[in-house]
This record gives C-alpha cells, structure tokens and sequence, in this order.
C-alpha cells in the first residue's frame, strides 16, 4: 500500500508497510499515481509491461521528456526491488499470534481522586466523578494496587503507573506515601517504576514540585492555551477562570524541568477552532513541551467537534507546521506532540499495530480498588474487569481486548495511519459506535492530518 | 537517485525479529489519553 500526498509545496510518498518515506518530485509522483490506480496487479510485472508504456503516456500527457520519464522509472523500480515502495502487508498472522501471547499488566493509570477543584466542561469524568461520587483513593489501596502490578508483571522491568483523576494534587499525601512505597518495593523485585502525574495545576505548591521534579518521569499540566479559551472551558465550580492561578506555576514548573520531561496539554473544542493560537501561546511563554489535542464529545454537546469542522482543524494543523519549521530554523522550535515522529528509531511493528494495551497491559484503578481496561471506561459497569485483591476476574474483557488490533478492525484495513495510531482509541470507538473494535471516524480523519504534517516537517527540515 | 530522496532507511519487517518486548511505555500514560499515538514513541530494545 502506498499513500502519497502534496502538502506545503512537498511531494510526499508513504510506503505504508515497510514505513519508507520518499519525497519526490512532480514526476515521480504522477508515475506513482498511475501504479497506485492499478495497485491490484503486481506493480514490478506491471512496470515492465507494454500496457504500462502506454497508460503512463496517456497519464503524464506529454508533460516529461522520455530521457527523464525513463530515469524516474529507472528509480521507482530500484525502490521496489528494495523493498521500500508498494511492498506487501505480512504483519496479519504475527500480529494475531503476538496477540495470543500470554498478556503482563505493565502500567497502571492511579484514579487517586474522584474529585477536582475545577469544573472543566468537556471533562469525560464529569468533573472528576465518573458517573459516581467523590471519592480518593486510600494508601491501603493504593499499596494493593502496585502490589497487584508488580505480581502480575511477569519479567517486564520497566513499570508504569500514571497518577491520574479528577485531581491527584487533592490527595497527594496519598501520592507521596505510594511513591515512596513503590521505590521499596522495586528494589525488593527488580523493578523500575516510572511514576507520572496529571495535574491541573491548583494546588501545585513548592514542596509538590520538589518532590515531582525528583520523582515523576513525566507531568502532564492542563492548560487549554489563550487566557479567555482556558477560563472559558477551565473555570472554578463558581464559574471563576483558572489561568491566572496556574500560569506562573506552569512556568515555574517547566523551567525546574529543564524543558523536558513534561507536557502542557490543552484541549480544542468547536469553541477555538482557531487552536493554532493557541499553542503558539503557550510556545510564546517560553514551553517546549506542548500538546493540544481536539476534544472527544458527543455530537449534542455544543462544544463537540463535528464533521464540519473538518476543513478548518486542517487548515490550522497546517498553519501550524509551517510555524513550527519557521521556528525550529530560527532555532527556536517546540514539540507538539501529535507531530511528534520517529522516523528512524520509533516503535516496532508488533507496537504499531498491537493497539493501545488497554485492558490488557494498562489497567485503570479506581478509587476504591476496580479494574476497568483504561480510565475511559471507568463508570461504565459492564466493563468491571475485577479488583486489585483479586485481580482480574471478568476474562472475557482482558481477551476481548486482547483480540483488539487493527486487523480486527475494518476500517483500518485500508488506511495508511494504521502504523502510526495502532488502530485508535478503543473507548472512543466504543463511545460512537457501541463497539471496541470500530473506530472514531472524525478522531480518524485528523490523525491522519496530523501524520501527513509531521511527516511534511520532516521532509522540510531534513533540506 | 535524481527524481527521489528517501527521508528514512528502516524497513519495518526487521523490526518483526526483535520486537515485541513491551518495554516501551504505553501509549496512553504520555500525555494524549483520548487518542492513540504511536508513532512517536522510541523503542527501548534497539
């Protein structure tokens, strides 16, 4: 399979299975159309064809010489015959039989409050509560849920827990004893967590930073951008904004972290459909680290994202990337997360298409102890999967999840993005159709936007 | 080659003999948990 599209005066050439990327120029690219259209056949029998000398010369209209059409050919052959351009998918059966495998929990995601401080709208915890009551988690708890983690973690070393909410700083007593206790117990088990916290910033003091700064491998602060786009969706339960509070410590706490190690991320809504301001924003105050992604919501919720908005989120993705070439040449660039591409060491191809791990190797915990296959599904009953005394009880989740890939997927079956999105969001597929194994379609359409850029800045700044 | 510059060389069928050993970190616990993001995740077994 082979996507290839124009974007910001580059040609650009996926060569979806082997993950090669190719910039090409005009040429190339409308010979590449042309064996695109006939991809059924053998493109290396097809390419050595008559029929193939006559449809290229009805196709390229006598726009190319034949001294260059034949030197293009001459090079897309060499990328065929090695292996970088329409090469086959032969991922389905390992794929399936590495899903198979007997499955290791490797992180956890801490619901250590059902509470919060803030009212954000579009929060899919309903202000921390997941369709439940206020609730935080206690150290007992807690302690049997990393206990759970480490016993059910067979010989994975490297051990994620994510301290997550509503708020996790309304309970950080709780978060600190945990910390604390899991750094005993790594060393006891030869192990090695790497804690997480995802805050919203309002009680974030100086002894709270100190002790992240010295144990957190990652913090994720929210913040949606602009001052009046954050307080419009960010605002205190008395309808009061949040921005000015959390700004300076936001600030403060990037800089501690040397500008890495953490990430300001904010979401989009049908409110600033603008978002490309937003992050220049928070770039503008000096954060390196920066993630704003578009809002998940039902159609009825007047802030959702709708079909319609398609155009104008593209239009924005790609103001954006030209932003950040224009400053990463300057030598003042930022990471924008879902830009982000690792073209040479990024993941293996058992990771790119296994899914996400939820329900599986990434379990959430409640505050009273539940399992539930991520912290999207949390409240959602018949997703219970069991508890961290008993461990995982409900099987039929864990291996309903476990055959969640996207071969299992047939929207995936045809999209270039598979090996960049791992087939999506299994909540967000369950959210708007009722099903795991479906996708979000409008969550699609912008990944793969995403991808298309941030393969774009590559090509622009490997000039 | 005149008409055409590849950005990367890794082919992802090699990554079928050493992959899969799970120590990277899940995609969700990074800073997205509403979508699923890969691709700019690093192996942790090169």
């Amino acid at each position: 399979m082979v996507h290839q599209y124009k974007n910001n005066g580059y040609n650009i050439v996926l060569d979806v299975n082997s993950g090669a990327i190719h910039v090409v120029d005009d040429l190339v690219y409308d010979v590449i159309a042309l064996l695109c259209e006939n991809a059924s056949l053998d493109v290396s029998q097809y390419i050595s064809d008559r029929t193939f000398e006559n449809d290229l010369n009805n196709h390229l209209k006598g726009h190319y010489s034949r001294e260059e059409i034949k030197e293009a050919i001459r090079d897309i052959k060499e990328l065929v015959e090695d292996e970088s351009l329409f090469t086959k998918d032969i991922y389905q059966e390992y794929i399936m039989d590495f899903k198979k495998r007997k499955t290791v929990v490797k992180a956890l995601c801490l619901h250590i409050a059902h509470d919060c401080n803030l009212a954000c709208k579009y929060c899919f915890a309903e202000e921390g509560e997941y369709h439940g009551k206020r609730a935080i988690m206690s150290y007992e708890v807690g302690k049997k849920a990393l206990d759970f983690l480490i016993a059910n973690s067979g010989n994975r070393k490297n051990l994620e827990v994510d301290f997550f909410g509503g708020e996790p700083l309304m309970n950080w007593q709780v978060v600190k004893d945990l910390v604390i206790y899991g750094r005993e117990q790594e060393v006891i088990h030869d192990k090695k967590f790497r804690f997480t916290l995802t805050t919203n910033g309002v009680l974030l003091n100086e002894d709270i930073l100190e002790f992240a700064n010295q144990e957190m491998s990652n913090i994720v602060l929210s913040i949606d951008g602009r001052p009046e786009v954050h307080d419009y969706m960010r605002p205190f339960r008395n309808g009061k904004g949040s921005y000015e509070l959390i700004i300076p410590k936001f600030i403060k706490t990037a800089e501690r972290r040397n500008q890495t190690n953490y990430y300001v991320r904010g979401t989009f809504t049908h409110h600033n459909l603008d978002f490309s301001n937003d992050v220049l924003h928070l770039a503008d105050l000096g954060f390196k680290q920066i993630s704003v992604e578009p809002v998940v919501s039902a159609d009825e919720e007047e802030y959702a994202i709708k079909k319609e908005d398609i155009p104008q989120i593209y239009e924005e993705y790609d103001k954006l990337a030209k932003e950040m070439i224009r400053r990463e040449k300057e030598g003042n660039g930022f990471n924008f997360f879902h830009f982000m591409i690792d073209l040479e060491g990024g993941p293996c191809v058992a990771k790119r298409l296994s899914g996400c791990g939820s329900g599986t190797e990434y379990l959430a915990v409640t505050p009273w102890g539940d399992l539930y296959p991520c912290h999207q599904f949390v409240g959602e009953e018949g997703f219970l999967m069991g508890n961290v005394e008993e461990g995982v009880i409900n099987t039929e989740i864990r291996d309903e999840f476990k055959l969640c890939n996207v071969y299992a997927k047939d929207k995936c079956k045809n999209c270039f993005a598979r090996f960049y999105c791992s087939g999506g969001c299994a909540a967000n597929s369950y959210k708007f159709h009722g099903s795991i194994t479906d996708a979000y379609d409008v969550g699609c359409e912008l990944q793969r936007k995403r991808i298309e850029c941030a393969i774009m800045i590559k090509a622009a700044l490997a000039e | 080659m005149k008409h055409i510059k590849t950005l990367n060389t890794k082919n992802l069928k090699n990554t079928m003999k050493k992959g899969g050993c799970g120590e990277c970190q899940t995609s969700c616990q990074s800073a997205c948990k509403t979508s699923c993001t890969v691709g700019n995740q690093s192996c942790e077994n090169k």
